[in-house]
């Protein structure tokens, strides 16, 4: 792996393991992210991407080895990392509005009992018009369409100002013109220092927003720039018998 | 004599504050999807309620001490392997509302105050019992306020809200506490089965009115102040049971608001009959 030592290191994999109670989730993962990169989790369902997401979070315990977070354990970074779940996952008939969601991303920043300030009213709204959805701040969020749904959550993190993102399959089931918005603004995120980590099943947006690749499928298949990760071996390997090769050097994946 | 020393007077105070707070409170019940819950809960405080009549001490503490074990149990038991959040609380509502019904069957000349804690007497409520409903109020809104932000943020996104790192189980306590000591304060006007009527009805009734969260609270307040003080209007007026006309205006007022809705053709998709597709009568060839 190659070193830029003027880059810190956002998240630090030390022959981490992870799992829920005793049932081991991941073992073994071992890789750096820095600011500014983005590294895309890649892997079949159940594989553990979610997992690991969270034992960033620290939501999840780390068994062995070690996650460091911006140079903290996880849960003392909670601060500086934003989380963005799939949208699918939050309840559409509850009665909030798309500039409340938003507003979410600063509770964090504004503290117990305190109300939001004018000041992050303006984040809370520049945040909104980066994903591009200015126009939709008063309709109730559950009223917007998956992608919308999507780059609203963003908008969420993106109020939170981050040092590090983390995405769970942001891009499942997001048609184009929402997909193009998250991949801009995720862009710019990384331009601003912020490290990213995007779980996904999609390999050319693995290839196309992101600096590194992480291969799970319960251990880690390969972790490392994407050209040099995403090969048709190691696909072979993550997916087991759900990868087919075309013409020697291309694979698709037919079972995510 | 004081104008207090009006039974009716009285009742319409308390109609009120019930009002308010089965409306305010009844919109996280609602927007948690928690109804249920709260029905468990309101069985859940009767075998208190009676407890505390054997024992003379006060029934507001018997009732908020065992609607807490209520609470403890549906949380512990949820926790058990395959069982899930309405198994528990189908067990503790049952559970509870049976052993309120054996106490009192146990005692000779009992049985006939079990219709006071089944169904409430706004009509036989105390100036204290109007106190301890007003502090009641207060305290709850007060809270409601503090928390506000973080109730609703683990509210629409538990897994969000632990991320940022705050405390979601003791947010979730704090909710359902409120939501205890505001059936608590319910049941001596509505009693057990009917206190449940305050806690949906109104905040349902608002859910229907509009999508906005700001205007959910004044309007679910509204319309639970008016179902209350309209029952115990139409209860002193005719001689019925005011607990039973305040259910009956909270039901009518949601199905009034249904129906308007539905004219209104803002009725949401959830409930939406799909739009009748016309098939050509003959294939082109």
């Amino acid at each position: 792996m190659t070193q830029q030592q003027d880059r810190t290191a956002a998240l630090v994999l030390e022959q981490a393991s992870v799992a829920y109670g005793h049932v081991p989730v991941l073992e073994e993962l071992h890789g750096t992210v820095r600011s500014g990169e983005a590294v895309a989790l890649i892997g079949p369902n159940g594989a553990g991407k979610s997992t690991l997401i969270k034992a960033i979070l620290g939501l999840v315990p780390t068994v062995r080895g070690r996650i460091e977070v911006l140079g903290v354990t996880p849960a003392q970074a909670r601060r500086d990392v934003a989380y963005v779940p799939q949208a699918d996952t939050l309840d559409p008939d509850f009665p909030v509005s798309v500039e409340q969601v938003v507003m979410m991303g600063r509770y964090r920043k504004i503290g117990w009992l305190r109300r939001p300030s004018a000041a992050d009213r303006a984040l809370a709204a520049e945040a909104l018009e980066r994903v591009g959805l200015s126009d939709r701040a008063k309709n109730r969020f559950g009223t917007l369409s998956g992608g919308q749904r999507q780059r609203v959550l963003l908008a969420r993190a993106i109020a939170a100002q981050p040092r590090l993102l983390l995405l769970d399959e942001p891009f499942n089931g997001v048609d184009a013109v929402s997909q193009h918005a998250l991949l801009e603004a995720i862009a710019l995120l990384k331009q601003q220092g912020a490290a990213v980590v995007v779980s996904t099943h999609d390999l050319a947006i693995a290839h196309l927003a992101c600096d590194e690749v992480c291969l799970l499928n319960r251990h880690q298949f390969g972790f490392g720039p994407t050209d040099e990760v995403l090969t048709p071996e190691r696909l072979r390997a993550t997916y087991g018998g759900h990868a087919l090769e075309l013409r020697g050097d291309r694979v698709i994946v037919t079972q995510t | 004599m004081t104008w207090l020393d009006s039974t009716v007077h009285r009742a319409m105070i308390e109609a009120a504050l019930v009002g308010v707070l089965g409306g305010v409170v009844g919109v996280f019940v609602i927007a948690r999807r928690l109804p249920f819950f709260t029905m468990a809960l309101t069985h859940g405080t009767f075998p208190g309620i009676v407890v505390a009549a054997l024992l003379g001490v006060d029934l507001y503490l018997g009732g908020g001490v065992f609607g807490l074990l209520v609470v403890l149990a549906v949380v512990v038991f949820s926790r058990a392997r395959g069982q899930d959040f309405t198994a528990a609380t189908g067990i503790a509502l049952s559970g509870g509302f049976a052993l309120g019904v054996v106490l009192v069957s146990a005692q000779d000349g009992f049985s006939k105050d079990l219709t006071a804690y089944t169904v409430g007497d706004v009509l036989a409520v105390s100036t204290s019992d109007l106190v301890i409903t007003a502090v009641v109020a207060v305290v709850v809104l007060v809270v409601m306020a503090a928390l506000g932000k973080e109730l609703l943020l683990v509210a629409f996104d538990r897994e969000g809200a632990a991320a940022v790192g705050l405390p979601t189980a003791v947010l979730d306590f704090a909710l359902l506490a409120i939501i205890e000591v505001t059936v608590v304060a319910t049941v001596p006007a509505l009693g057990a089965i009917l206190t449940v009527a305050l806690l949906v009805g109104p905040a349902a009734t608002a859910r229907l009115i509009t999508d906005r969260l700001a205007l959910l609270f004044p309007i679910a307040a509204a319309v639970g102040v008016s179902c209350a003080l309209a029952g115990v209007w139409v209860s002193t007026q005719w001689n019925i049971a005011a607990g039973a006309s305040i259910a009956l205006f909270c039901g009518s007022a949601f199905g009034a608001a249904f129906v308007a809705s539905v004219v209104r053709g803002r009725l949401r998709s959830t409930v939406d009959v799909p739009v009748a597709v016309t098939v050509p009568e003959e294939a082109p060839a």
